[in-house]
């Protein structure tokens, strides 16, 4: 009896000391205790952020019609509902994203008074005028390129197609293309 | 008889038992909450309006107003897409005293952002986040956790600010939600989880009512009690670590008759003689009730009063309805996110992550980084923390101003035009300098004066007047196409179509 009730003490001590490796059964039992609950949180919480994350959006589609080609006016229109803009020059067609690369506002269209011949990064067209941001002051050539103001990237350019069934545009926002891109119908 | 009887009901809905001896009447006040708000004595010290103008109780009241405001404004709004603009225009026009309703609460929020920082100015000025020597207090915590209430009133303001669902809301919280997009590889995960999709729409909106109605001012509030109750736990205002340097310095005082509550059955009889050692004492202090309770509730009374004054005054916009096909120009965050708004003007990183990030970090880590405890309770410490003071409002004047007409004059684009890399401009661009300016300014200040204190106060004056001038510039100053404009200059119209 008497060794027992030593051996017990001495625990205890080795409690005070060593906080954190304590051998004994109690603290052992604590340790489990910690783990079990931490894991049992972690079981817990995963269903709950993970039902925070959709599966499912209710979004508008990422590819959509936008009209015959020879119903566009030649030069630029800017797609509302879209945020695109979408450009003819006779028979090429070519659509840029209206959505500052900064953060996402809508970028005007500042057209020039006489359409003009631009080089920006060795790639030459025919500029129409040019992009502004009212957000932060962004500024983007007549292709795309930032050239002024915190946009860290150019606007995107999205690939178009003609439908086969209808014969009209058809916009896929989610593939980019290189801003030399151009559909010839 | 009636009377009695009504008494008799009212005992039993606020009496769980009836004290049976004067030690069970003693434990019954020992434990009663409401009695304990205060404590016993106040020191006159702390009492004083100077000390602290009330600015956290009045943030506190105002915190209340917003409460009882919204949980109203909670049974007349409908946080869909399709009916959250027309509960607006039904409060405004249908509903009796909507319009007072909607204004009071948003007049209240802005009142609290503001007062949460010109709280926290105090605090800094006064330097009543230092610990003391005599006895340690956790004031550094305390100041920690006031932090950490600011940047929840701030995401309680931003999340109610999307509830109008006009174009306003909408585009402010556009600007803000892709400000954290900024963020490195994660940027654009935390963006959709937080609009609930790639776009801001109906899982946006519920989103952040449940935010804005029932989360954040959970944790608020929870926060809020944790930092008044440690204020009590520290023995009040910082400005007592005075009183107690003087009770160190006292002879000490021949026991004296004590409250009789305390003893509580301990010792018997009503009195007891003991050597009072506490900080407090008939000179220097002043019974809590009814001094410090008459000034709460006049600040209260005072508080509502203005409150309400305001609202009946200052009207709350509501534009068109939110369209995301149409940005307005020029499209601007709430106020208190124009100065960053104006540093994400120069880079989205930069102004809109890592400034805001260094900033909240530094705030947090600043009793740590003062641990000097002379002048505690005292405004700018003596003589020369004022005259650091001055300096670091006029150098944070110059260089902020320095800095906005580098990037008005000068922007980094047309200083290095052939660069292409936008690594290169989030990292040199005009919000860079003024942190590098400001961290720069701490250092020399710190080896001028050996005094981190001194440094401190520089950098925070000049973080003051920084965070006026950038908020200005970006509320008054800016212009559509974020164009600058001066005051007296009036704005273009601007084509808004092709």
């Amino acid at each position: 009896m008497r060794t027992v009730a030593s051996n017990t003490i001495q625990n205890e001590t080795g409690v005070s000391s060593e906080a954190g490796t304590d051998p004994t059964r109690r603290g052992f039992l604590g340790r489990l205790t910690a783990a079990v609950a931490a894991v049992g949180a972690l079981v817990a919480g995963w269903p709950l952020l993970r039902s925070l994350v959709p599966n499912v959006l209710y979004e508008p589609p990422k590819r959509f019609r936008i009209g015959a080609p020879e119903n566009f006016q030649e030069g630029v229109t800017f797609l509302e509902e879209h945020r695109l803009f979408l450009f003819r020059d006779s028979s090429n067609y070519h659509a840029v994203s209206g959505i500052c690369t900064h953060l996402g506002c809508t970028v005007k269209f500042s057209p020039f008074t006489l359409p003009q011949e631009e080089t920006v990064r060795e790639f030459t067209y025919r500029a129409l005028g040019e992009f502004h941001c009212p957000c932060h002051g962004s500024r983007f050539r007549g292709e795309g390129t930032n050239y002024a103001g915190p946009a860290p990237r150019p606007l995107k350019c999205f690939h178009l197609e003609v439908s086969r069934a209808t014969g009209e545009l058809v916009v896929d926002v989610a593939t980019e293309v290189s801003r030399d891109f151009r559909l010839v119908v | 008889m009636i009377l009695s009887k009504i008494t008799g009901v009212w005992q039993k809905l606020t009496w769980s038992w009836r004290p049976e001896s004067n030690r069970e009447a003693g434990s019954g006040i020992v434990a009663n909450f409401l009695l304990h708000w205060f404590p016993n004595r106040i020191s006159l010290r702390s009492l004083a309006f100077p000390a602290s103008f009330y600015l956290g109780t009045i943030t506190f009241v105002v915190f209340l107003v917003l409460t009882v405001t919204g949980v109203i404004l909670m049974f007349l709004y409908v946080p869909s897409v399709e009916r959250a603009y027309w509960s607006l225009k039904d409060l405004d026009h249908a509903v009796s005293f909507g319009w007072l309703l909607r204004r009071l609460h948003r007049i209240s929020a802005h009142l609290m952002v503001a007062l949460v920082f010109l709280h926290m100015f105090r605090v800094f000025l006064t330097g009543s986040y230092k610990a003391g020597e005599i006895v340690k207090s956790a004031r550094p915590f305390n100041w920690v956790l006031g932090v950490t209430l600011l940047v929840l009133t701030l995401l309680l303001s931003f999340t109610g600010y999307l509830l109008p669902w006009d174009q306003l809301a909408f585009w402010a919280i556009t600007v803000g939600t892709n400000i954290a997009a900024a963020v490195p590889y994660v940027g654009e995960t935390i963006r959709q989880f937080l609009l609930g999709g790639t776009i801001i729409g109906q899982p946006t909106l519920i989103r952040f009512y449940v935010l804005h109605c029932a989360l954040l001012p959970l944790v608020l509030f929870g926060v809020a009690a944790w930092h008044m109750w440690r204020i009590r736990k520290d023995g009040g205002l910082a400005i007592v670590e005075q009183d107690r340097q003087e009770a160190l310095a006292r002879e000490p005082q021949a026991p004296k008759k004590s409250k009789t509550y305390s003893v509580l059955g301990i010792a018997s009889g009503t009195t007891v003689q003991v050597n009072d050692p506490t900080t407090l004492n008939e000179e220097n202090s002043v019974p809590s009730t009814p001094f410090l309770t008459v000034r709460i509730l006049l600040v209260t009374l005072l508080t509502v009063a203005v409150s309400i004054g305001l609202s009946l005054v200052v009207h709350a916009p509501l534009e068109a309805a939110a369209n995301p096909e149409v940005t307005p120009n020029p499209a601007k965050a709430p106020w208190y996110f124009l100065g960053l708004q104006e540093m994400v003007g120069y880079s989205a990183l930069m102004g809109g992550v890592i400034v805001p990030t260094i900033v909240i970090l530094g705030l947090m880590l600043i009793p740590f980084l003062d641990r000097e405890q002379k002048g505690i309770g005292f405004w700018f410490t003596d003589g020369p923390g004022r005259k650091w003071g001055v300096f670091g409002f006029v150098y944070g004047l110059v260089t902020t101003c320095g800095c906005l007409a580098m990037a008005l004059l000068a922007p980094m684009r047309s200083i290095f035009p052939t660069i292409e890399s936008q690594f290169f401009f989030d990292l040199v661009n005009p919000a860079t300098f003024l942190l590098l300016l400001f961290a720069g300014m701490y250092f020399v200040v710190l080896k001028k004066t050996a005094s981190t204190r001194y440094a401190a106060i520089a950098t925070f004056c000049a973080f003051i007047i920084a965070f006026v001038i950038l908020t200005y510039t970006g509320t008054a100053l800016r212009g559509p196409n974020w164009d600058f404009f001066w005051p007296w200059q009036a704005w273009p119209v601007h084509p808004t179509a092709l």
